[in-house]
């Protein structure tokens, strides 16, 4: 057991040392010179670029940049916001973190219970109807980009059937747009929120709940389910404490990578929806060629990452008693 | 007769079919069967036989694309289970009919402690919960004589030996009390030492308590040792069905027959004659023939058993056969088997062709050796009278230790944990020409020392020598002229051809590598190895699913000959046939040694068979060997307490054979912690004190070079054990 | 190396074998033989689109701006304008059809990229063993740690902003853009899973025959490892294939991939939303219906792949 938290977090450490080495590089490396990226490109002056390439620290040695740089992340030193004047890239990339966490979270309350029961009914009722129609609804609706379920939310759900009596007279809120005040509290932005939660929760069904299903059918047929149902325990007991027990515990590992998923698909559906989040921040950024403001962001969304892997191992780990021989 | 005595379990016309592909494929015809309380009645079949559904079908526990076909009986204390709903089904599991499963590490739940999967059944069968039901799981536990009861009910199921395990699904089954138990093959895949104690274990529990058992097994010693009566499948039908003893003394069945004296027993070697076997492989089930299942395999099939597939008939002396012939074959002077199916024959005509048969001893070079020395000898102060002059291999003291990561207390401590030694310092000398014989339980490091010779895995240390030449450490260093003298037949024929390699592109490959021939004399010869491993040439063109378990073998026998190596290691190159392959496949290993003269490192679990092929056997225990001799001394006083107790608990496929066994505890104390002094102490029965604790014991020399390596002088090991021979008893 | 021509032709002929298997168990199954079928059209569609389209210029403003669609299905007639004409004066149904060939270009070439080299790297990683593939094993966690999205987002925006000579190898690089980054996201991706099946196959008797008679590292992994791995490196191509081709709209759609005037469906959809949807409905809403069909019928062939792989398995 220790023997395995301790190979985690020192794979933590070292995958998290490669993934920001990674981030660091891409703005190095990369053919051209991010002065000159951040100066505005093709127009921009040598002298522009020179007095960036000073402010930045450009003109020290590769691994001392990337020293200095990944010290001033850890220390909260993000630096200035280009893309927006007079803003501090950490304050503005943690007030639209704190947005894009209610609105992952909203989604994440939404979909887990229901792609669990999706799959765990699925892979229950293997190969019968009810498994057909929900792989056809995962394959299908579910499975579409961000965009189009999310403009279809807006243009259809919203703008023309939210519009209808039914929905009016129910009182319930339809926003066709979420671009409420970044500094919204949860309250405020709840009626904003559910809309976008309701299309990140689309992206991520489809995940959870194919590789639910898939856990269930592999652990109805192992030998220890045919031991409980030969004890003479009701079906119901079976599946509970035999199937369901074993069968959900990988999950927790599934639910942290498809944080990852999220992440891409807020992106996506931050940017339709106008929602003030890190995924439309971080568009506004590349747009504006706001270079450090999009490290910083890729920074922040690896750690978010990283830490959700680790947490979910960890967790496993815990209530996993096999994994002691790992 | 059958009236007055209340039987337990009736069947009668039972066929169970299967769905695939949408056609439904009846596995199992028209099985009868009846059990009494307090009976054990075995059902004995190879790998296809039927019988795993058979018992499954009992339970009504048929998997979805399974059924019962309608007109059969399945009556058990006189209910019909075929009309029982799935609640009736149910609460007789709870309590009444209790099945115990084969490999009982995957029939636990591993994130389940076992105190609370016990639990859980017998809180279905007695709805008792709390101290009551502790105290009855402690007896229960006490009962299948696991060691530390309240410790083992803390486990998780990983943390147990598999003995152990298999000790655990059997509490569970009799946690009940239960009239009927359905074990099936609950001891394959276990040691010999552990199987002998859960068969003991078995046979004392149904005594005790007259619980009606069906045992299933493919292993005719299991069955013979432990059963009543036996019923013999194949390919889904019932051939014979009788008591034990008249099963094996006089079966009337040719494929009983054959399945019995397929199986050499303890002592019988390759020298005094080849094994029966049966020819050919069992049909599809999608296509079995219209006549008797068997007659394609069978030497005495007539006209009448290709058209008309034969009744079971009942005989007079509590017997049923399913044979056309049985009368004329049970005769006194049966007729003569057709003889395209005398199997020693189509085996010997395989290899004679081309040259003479020469048998071991009366070869020039190693009939010397005969009268001198055995092939094999140890290191230190026994080196000077044993130097073999054919020397093929000899390795000195070969070692391999796993590295074991470091524990954070380890770190914190800077200290290293010890490896895992799984060879430790063992000495070979292997002659040309000849098969040394490598037994011991799994885990003894039979397998690494194999692997260390052909340089799959890397020595730690120790030397190797071919012929005088150093032999590099990874295979990838060696020589092209050492690859191709040592080559290698895998355990698993379903892992050791490369599934999308036709059989002639897997001989033809070694022919090109390592002999150099052009394509042309490479598939020439291609197709004469396949002549010798008797494979008909169309089978050059065969991919390996659409061969035989025993034909996949065959092939990678006739690759492994394709270089025309020295030496040829065979890691249990029939443990994972069926016992009617088996014996062919050992008969050919037998031929083509004597046409090509190579040596075989022979590594096996089962000591009956490593004592019919094997000239010489060391038996290894704990990464050493304990005793080295000439096979025939395997089998008798002075055995080191070790292979006595492997010999002891071999199942012998005779009911009349009994033995005292000797039993061991299932734990195999772990390489990483060796115990001091002698490695066996922990477990030994004959221990005689803290000598044995503390000194490594001395290789003590007996007649014709027979080593034991033990604290007790041979004499003395001679007196007691003279007792207890098995196999004289036997004889 | 003595080399085995006569045989070299069955080496492969198995997984030939295998993969016609596939094919037609898919087709026996309705919803994938419907998924097959309709990624067949959008082929064709991809590949003959110029020959297809009515008006096969990409930015062909000369129509009326704002006609509706005159497509009737009840009636089977498609009219002047079937999709109707966007803001511009652009034919939608031709600007639909030629929109199919840079998305199946795209999305097809990076996948074939990334399954190359990922399946070289992972059979190579597999099998090796050892620190090289403890390090490189790191690295791909690594890489996959940052969000496919995000990491697209930043190497385009970043190489989008670079000057490069006209015909240098950086500005080619740069043209195709999308195509790299598919490429470097999915290497690391194919690469695990060749990796993973790889050490299983590893360790059959068979590689091991192989190793005792001296086969060299090449031979090994491409003869004797790779025809076992390739069927999960059939499912994992296809399902990548769907995934490039989400990615690729996504990008599109953000305005990150093909750029104006180009007929990109992702690019169309996102030029005529917000109050331009009031405005033409139909110029956003067919080409989001064509992702949405492709998408989906990219899904169902995969997942008939996959179950038709696993059953043969």
């Amino acid at each position: 057991m220790l023997l395995f938290l301790r190979r985690r977090f020192l794979f933590f450490f070292f995958t998290y040392l490669l993934s920001s080495l990674t981030i660091f590089f891409l703005l190095r490396v990369l053919p051209g010179d991010p002065a000159r990226v951040i100066a505005g490109g093709r127009e921009a002056t040598e002298d522009q670029i020179a007095e960036i390439r000073a402010e930045l620290g450009l003109n020290a040695s590769l691994p001392e940049q990337y020293v200095n740089w990944l010290g001033n992340f850890l220390g909260g030193q993000w630096g200035d916001t280009i893309a927006f004047r007079g803003a501090n890239n950490y304050d503005l990339i943690i007030e639209r973190s704190v947005n894009s966490a209610r609105l992952a979270a909203v989604a994440l309350l939404m979909s887990v219970p229901l792609s669990l029961a999706l799959g765990v009914i699925a892979g229950l009722f293997e190969n019968k109807l009810p498994d057909i129609l929900i792989s056809l609804l995962t394959l299908s609706v579910v499975s579409l980009p961000e965009f189009v379920t999310g403009l279809f939310l807006i243009n259809i759900v919203s703008l023309r059937w939210g519009r209808g009596e039914l929905a009016q007279s129910l009182g319930w809120w339809f926003p066709a747009s979420s671009a409420v005040p970044a500094n919204a509290s949860f309250g405020e932005m709840l009626p904003a929120l559910w809309l976008p939660a309701v299309a990140a929760t689309l992206t991520l069904l489809a995940y959870i709940s194919r590789l639910t299903r898939a856990g269930v059918i592999e652990e109805l047929k192992r030998d220890y389910v045919r031991t409980a149902a030969l004890k003479g325990i009701p079906w119901r007991a079976v599946i509970w404490r035999h199937v369901l027990r074993n069968a959900l515990l990988p999950t927790i590992t599934v639910i942290a990578i498809s944080i990852s998923w999220l992440i891409s698909g807020l992106v996506v559906i931050e940017y339709v929806f106008g929602f003030p989040g890190l995924g439309s921040l971080l568009i506004a950024a590349i747009e504006r060629r706001d270079l450090l403001l999009a490290q910083a962001i890729a920074m922040v969304t690896v750690t978010v990452i990283l830490f959700a892997n680790l947490a979910a191992d960890v967790a496993y780990a815990l209530l996993n008693p096999r994994v002691e021989l790992a | 007769m059958a009236i007055t005595t209340r039987s337990l379990l009736d069947v009668e016309r039972l066929t169970i079919s299967y769905e695939v592909n949408k056609r439904w494929i009846p596995a199992v015809r028209d099985f009868h069967l009846r059990l009494r309380p307090g009976q054990i009645v075995g059902l004995v079949g190879e790998s296809g036989s039927g019988k795993s559904t058979i018992a499954l079908a009992l339970m009504r526990y048929l998997s979805g694309n399974g059924r019962v076909e309608s007109g059969g009986l399945l009556r058990f204390a006189g209910e019909d289970l075929l009309r029982k709903s799935d609640a009736e089904m149910r609460r007789l599991w709870a309590k009444r009919v209790k099945f115990v499963p084969q490999n009982a590490g995957a029939a636990l739940n591993p994130s389940i402690k076992i105190g609370p999967q016990v639990a859980e059944a017998l809180k279905a069968a007695d709805a008792i919960d709390g101290d009551a039901a502790y105290d009855t799981m402690m007896r229960v536990f006490h009962d299948v004589r696991l060691a530390d009861p309240e410790r083992v009910a803390e486990r998780y199921p990983h943390e147990l030996s598999g003995g152990m395990q298999q000790r655990v699904t059997i509490a569970m089954a009799l946690i009940s009390n239960p009239e009927l138990l359905i074990m099936d093959e609950p001891t394959t895949g276990l040691d010999v030492t552990t199987e002998a104690a859960i068969l003991d274990l078995v046979r004392g529990l149904i005594a005790e308590r007259g619980t009606g058992v069906i045992y299933i097994s493919h292993n005719l010693g299991v069955i013979a040792q432990l059963c009543e009566r036996v019923v013999v499948l194949y390919a889904g039908e019932i051939m014979e069905e009788a008591p034990v003893l008249d099963l094996f003394q006089a079966p009337r069945h040719p494929y009983t027959l054959g399945l019995i004296s397929s199986v050499p027993k303890p002592g019988q070697s390759k020298r005094a004659a080849p094994l029966q076997s049966i020819a050919g492989n069992p049909p599809a089930l999608t296509r079995l023939p219209g006549g008797c299942v068997f007659a394609e395999r069978c030497a005495w099939a007539i006209d009448i058993c290709r058209d008309k597939r034969p009744p079971l008939e009942q005989l007079a002396d509590k017997r049923a056969v399913r044979c056309h012939r049985w009368e004329e074959l049970s005769q006194p002077h049966p007729p003569t088997p057709s003889p395209r199916h005398q199997m020693p024959a189509i085996e010997i005509a395989g290899r004679g062709t081309t040259k003479p048969i020469r048998r071991p001893a009366p070869d020039a070079k190693s009939a010397t050796e005969q009268a001198k020395s055995p092939s094999i000898a140890m290191g230190g102060d026994l080196e000077g009278g044993w130097q073999a002059d054919e020397t093929l291999l000899r390795a000195d003291n070969l070692n391999k230790a796993f590295p074991v990561p470091r524990s954070l207390r380890e770190l914190l401590a800077r200290t290293a944990p010890s490896p895992i030694r799984a060879v430790d310092g063992v000495d070979l000398h292997l002659r040309a020409g000849r098969t040394l014989g490598l037994v011991g339980e799994s885990g003894s490091g039979k397998t690494t020392l194999a692997r260390l010779i052909i340089g799959l895995e890397e020595r730690s240390g120790g030397k190797l020598e071919l012929l005088g030449m150093d032999v590099r450490n990874h295979v990838r260093d060696r020589s092209q002229d050492v690859l191709s003298k040592i080559q290698m037949v895998f355990q698993n024929p379903q892992n050791s051809l490369n599934p999308y390699l036709s059989v002639r592109q897997a001989i033809r490959r070694p022919l090109i590598k390592l002999r150099r021939f052009s394509p042309a004399e490479a598939d020439a010869e291609a197709l004469a190895l396949l002549a010798r491993v008797n494979l008909r040439p169309e089978y050059a063109d065969r991919y390996p699913d659409e061969l035989s378990g025993g034909e996949k073998q065959r092939v990678a026998i006739a690759r492994a000959f394709a270089s025309d190596p020295d030496l040829i290691i065979c890691d249990e190159p029939v443990s994972a046939l069926d016992v009617s392959v088996q014996s062919a496949v050992l008969n050919l290993l037998a031929a083509l040694q004597d046409e090509h003269g190579s040596a075989y490192l022979f590594i096996s679990h089962n000591l009956s068979v490593v004592g019919y092929l094997a000239d010489t056997i060391a038996v290894m225990y704990l990464g050493q060997l304990v005793e080295v001799g000439e096979a025939r001394e395997l089998f008798q006083a002075p055995y080191h307490p070790y292979s006595e107790a492997l010999v002891s608990a071999i199942p012998v496929a005779d009911p009349r054979h009994s033995t005292a066994r000797i039993l061991l505890s299932d734990d195999l104390p772990s390489a990483q912690n060796l115990p001091s002094g002698c490695r066996f102490h922990t477990r030994c029965p004959r221990k005689i004190g803290e000598i044995c604790e503390r000194e490594e014991p001395p290789w003590r020399p007996g007649d014709r070079g027979h080593l034991i390596r033990c604290h007790i002088p041979l004499e003395e090991l001679t007196s007691l054990q003279s007792g207890s021979n098995p196999l004289e008893k036997a004889d | 190396m003595a080399e085995d021509k006569p045989g070299q032709a069955g080496d492969f002929s198995r997984v030939i074998v295998a993969l016609q298997g596939m094919i037609s168990a898919q087709l026996r199954h309705p919803q994938s033989a419907a998924g097959t079928l309709a990624v067949a059209f959008f082929l064709l569609l991809a590949l003959f689109g110029p020959q297809l389209a009515p008006y096969p210029k990409a930015n062909d403003q000369r129509h009326d701006p704002r006609v509706p669609p005159t497509l009737d299905i009840g009636a089977f007639q498609l009219g002047e304008h079937p999709f109707g004409t966007d803001r511009l004066g652009r034919d939608v149904y031709s600007r639909v059809i030629l929109g199919a060939g840079s998305i199946f270009r795209i999305a097809g070439l990076g996948t074939l990229i990334s399954v190359l080299a990922g399946s070289a790297l992972g059979l190579f990683m597999g099998y090796q063993g050892g620190w090289v593939d403890e390090v490189l094993g790191r690295v791909i966690d690594a890489l996959l740690a940052i969000p496919a999205l995000l990491l697209a987002l930043v190497l385009v925006g970043i190489i989008r902003n670079l000057q490069f000579e006209a015909g240098s190898w950086q500005a080619a690089l740069a043209d195709n853009v999308i195509l790299l980054v598919i490429s470097l996201l999915y290497i690391p991706i194919v690469a695990r899973v060749a990796r993973s099946t790889t050490l299983d196959i590893k360790t059959r008797e068979f590689v091991e025959a192989a190793e005792i008679r001296g086969e060299s590292k090449f031979y090994i992994i491409f003869r004797e490892i790779l025809p076992s791995v390739a069927p999960s490196l059939v499912v994992e191509a296809s399902l990548r294939f769907s995934y490039a081709i989400f990615l690729v709209a996504s990008l599109g759609f953000l305005g990150f991939g093909a750029r104006p005037p180009s007929p990109d469906w992702g690019l169309m959809v996102n030029e005529n939303r917000g109050g331009f949807y009031q405005l033409t409905p139909w110029a956003l809403e067919f080409p989001a219906l064509a992702i949405a069909i492709l998408v989906i019928a990219v899904n169902l062939m995969s997942d008939g792949i996959r179950r038709a792989v696993q059953k043969g398995a």
